[in-house]
């Protein structure tokens, strides 16, 4: 029996070792000695569109906002969103959050441009979109300066990658309602207020204004829920909204959905 | 010759070592396995059944959001930059990274194991190959013999080479048999992509190949066996060097576990890359992964473990044919 049992493990270990060496060349000539013509192989057809979906699909886009930079439990104001949502009916409903933070409009046409990602849209019932926010307040010098001619120029391009986005959104999906949440002035509190508040105003009239211009697109505004008492709705970093604040979104964009 | 490696291989099978191993790998890959079929659970749980592209669209979506989070260091951020831009390859060309079945299990639990588990099994066997004949004094009865002691460690260096092939093939044996009572034993032809280059921060997707998963198995045991068999080899010597068994063995392990440290801090010490244990992540430059030190390619590495390895041997042979045996 022990005779036997060397005997085996011999055979198998030469085998073995055999195997490895052929691997190894294998290997090398494969990583050094090819010429890297790929081998195509027979890719098995995508079912994509085989989905077959039960309850509601929400497609998230856009920046911290959509993330929720700033609430402490990280839902941001989709998540309570959904919350309220499932709340309300009893259909399952499915979230796909693609929000990027510090992401700005050109990002997102971008990102809108990807398969998978359009994939998911064409599922969608709904589109939420927070963007803008990062192409004005993070234009750096401009915003401080209040330089107007700058702002007026970020502007220009924001609303020209939004009704990018838009087209393409619709393009790919002419049913799903899309939502844009608007702005809010987080500085609203500081001196030159006023000149803040202007030039929010404007940013998101120009918004409001493209979106009519869209079917089923609708701009919900923000502006005034933060209006008044803009510190006890701001995280600590004084521009994000904190979980109160984001709660109070998520209830004005729930009241607008209805099924 | 070849009764003198029947004779090593006999003491090999006598002291149960190569079953121990199996044992060990056995019990750790029940471990990883139940562990991954929680974690699947688990997501199932909370996402309910999804499409992998959704999974993967949405790790794409999370490591952007890690990279714009501030007090994240260069090097994490170029690294998760890289990663982003692969899953963003295997998503456009729609292949599944993580096709389930065994052979993936198999692909990555041999990917984590190859810089320091394996080793650790190749030292069970190599450690003790020859300082344990010495401490028993049984290498006096072995040299009495009418045989050249060159040969007599040639015999046992080929015992050593072996086993090594026992060990990883029955590594991958293992792992494939046991995972696959949970994952299912399909899954050798899936497509995976291989020869991702690596230059600077960005990946260069020009020399990248699509093969089924079987090749890549093959391709990535093969480079674990290089590995296992240099580790062996590094150890054989220690074998020979010192006398004393459990020295040998803290001095691998010591070298091996600086090695899985070192590999993540040493960026910018440069010379470290000619040590033996950064370079031994050998299935990383298949799958992609950025080397420890940027520069460090596939052949270099093959080149300095070759070089490690010759050196070795050269040594213990050097020594055991002058050593005074007493």
């Amino acid at each position: 029996m022990r005779k036997y049992s060397v005997q085996m493990t011999l055979i198998f270990s030469v085998l073995s070792f055999l195997l490895m060496m052929f691997g190894l060349g294998w290997t090398i000539q494969n990583q050094f000695f090819s010429n890297g013509a790929a081998e195509v192989i027979e890719k098995a057809k995508p079912e994509k569109e085989a989905s077959k979906k039960d309850g509601k699909v929400v497609v998230a886009l856009g920046d911290s906002l959509t993330r929720g930079t700033g609430d402490d439990s990280g839902k941001g104001y989709i998540g309570y969103l959904v919350d309220e949502l499932e709340e309300k009916s009893k259909e399952k409903i499915t979230l796909h959050n693609f929000g990027v933070k510090g992401y700005r409009s050109n990002q997102l046409l971008n990102q809108v441009k990807q398969s998978e990602i359009q994939r998911q849209i064409k599922n969608a019932d709904y589109i939420l979109i927070t963007i803008g926010g990062n192409d004005l307040f993070q234009s750096g010098q401009a915003f401080v300066d209040m330089d107007e001619k700058k702002i007026t120029q970020a502007r220009e391009s924001y609303l020209k990658n939004l009704q990018a986005v838009l087209v393409e959104l619709r393009s790919l999906n002419d049913h799903a309602a899309i939502f844009h949440i608007g702005l809010y002035n987080p500085f609203i509190d500081l001196n030159d207020s006023e000149q803040t508040t202007k030039i929010v105003r404007d940013w998101n009239y120009e918004t409001n204004k493209l979106l009519d211009q869209q079917k089923q697109a609708i701009y919900v505004p923000t502006f005034d829920l933060f209006q008044l008492s803009v510190n006890d709705y701001l995280y600590t970093d004084k521009f994000h909204p904190n979980a109160e604040g984001y709660r109070l979104i998520a209830e004005r964009v729930a009241s607008l959905i209805t099924w | 010759m070849i009764n003198l490696v029947k004779n090593e291989m006999l003491k090999i099978v006598r002291k149960k070592r190569i079953l121990v191993v199996a044992g060990i790998i056995a019990v750790l890959v029940a471990l990883f396995t139940y562990s991954q079929f929680r974690e699947i659970e688990r997501r199932l749980e909370r996402f309910g059944d999804v499409d992998w592209r959704t999974t993967l669209q949405q790790q794409i979506i999370d490591t952007q959001n890690r990279i714009t989070s501030s007090g994240i260091s260069d090097e994490w951020k170029s690294e998760l930059q890289l990663r982003i831009q692969q899953q963003q390859y295997y998503l456009d060309n729609d292949v599944n990274p993580m096709e389930p079945g065994a052979p993936t299990f198999v692909r990555t639990f041999a990917e984590h194991s190859i810089n320091l588990f394996l080793p650790l099994m190749v030292m069970v066997v190599a450690a003790d190959m020859v300082s344990s004949e010495r401490s028993a004094g049984t290498v006096k009865l072995l040299l009495t013999r009418p045989v050249k002691r060159w040969r007599v460690l040639m015999s046992k260096y080929i015992t050593l080479i072996l086993s090594v092939s026992v060990i990883v093939v029955l590594f991958g044996l293992l792992s494939y048999l046991i995972s696959g009572l949970i994952f299912g034993y399909q899954g050798w032809t899936a497509p995976v992509i291989t020869g991702f280059n690596v230059e600077g921060n960005e990946l260069n997707t020009n020399t990248v190949q699509m093969i089924p998963q079987w090749q890549y198995l093959l391709m990535e045991f093969s480079l674990v066996w290089f590995v296992a068999l240099i580790v062996g080899t590094i150890t054989f010597m220690l074998s020979v060097l010192i006398r004393n068994t459990p020295a040998g063995m803290g001095v691998m392990l010591a070298a091996l576990i600086s090695g899985a440290i070192l590999s993540s801090m040493v960026s910018s010490w440069e010379s470290a890359k000619y040590l033996f244990m950064i370079n031994l992540n050998l299935t990383g430059y298949l799958s992609g992964q950025a080397p420890p030190i940027e520069g460090m390619t596939l052949g270099f590495s093959l080149l300095v473990l070759t070089i490690w390895g010759i050196a070795a041997l050269i040594v213990s042979f050097a020594v055991f044919i002058r050593q005074d045996i007493y």
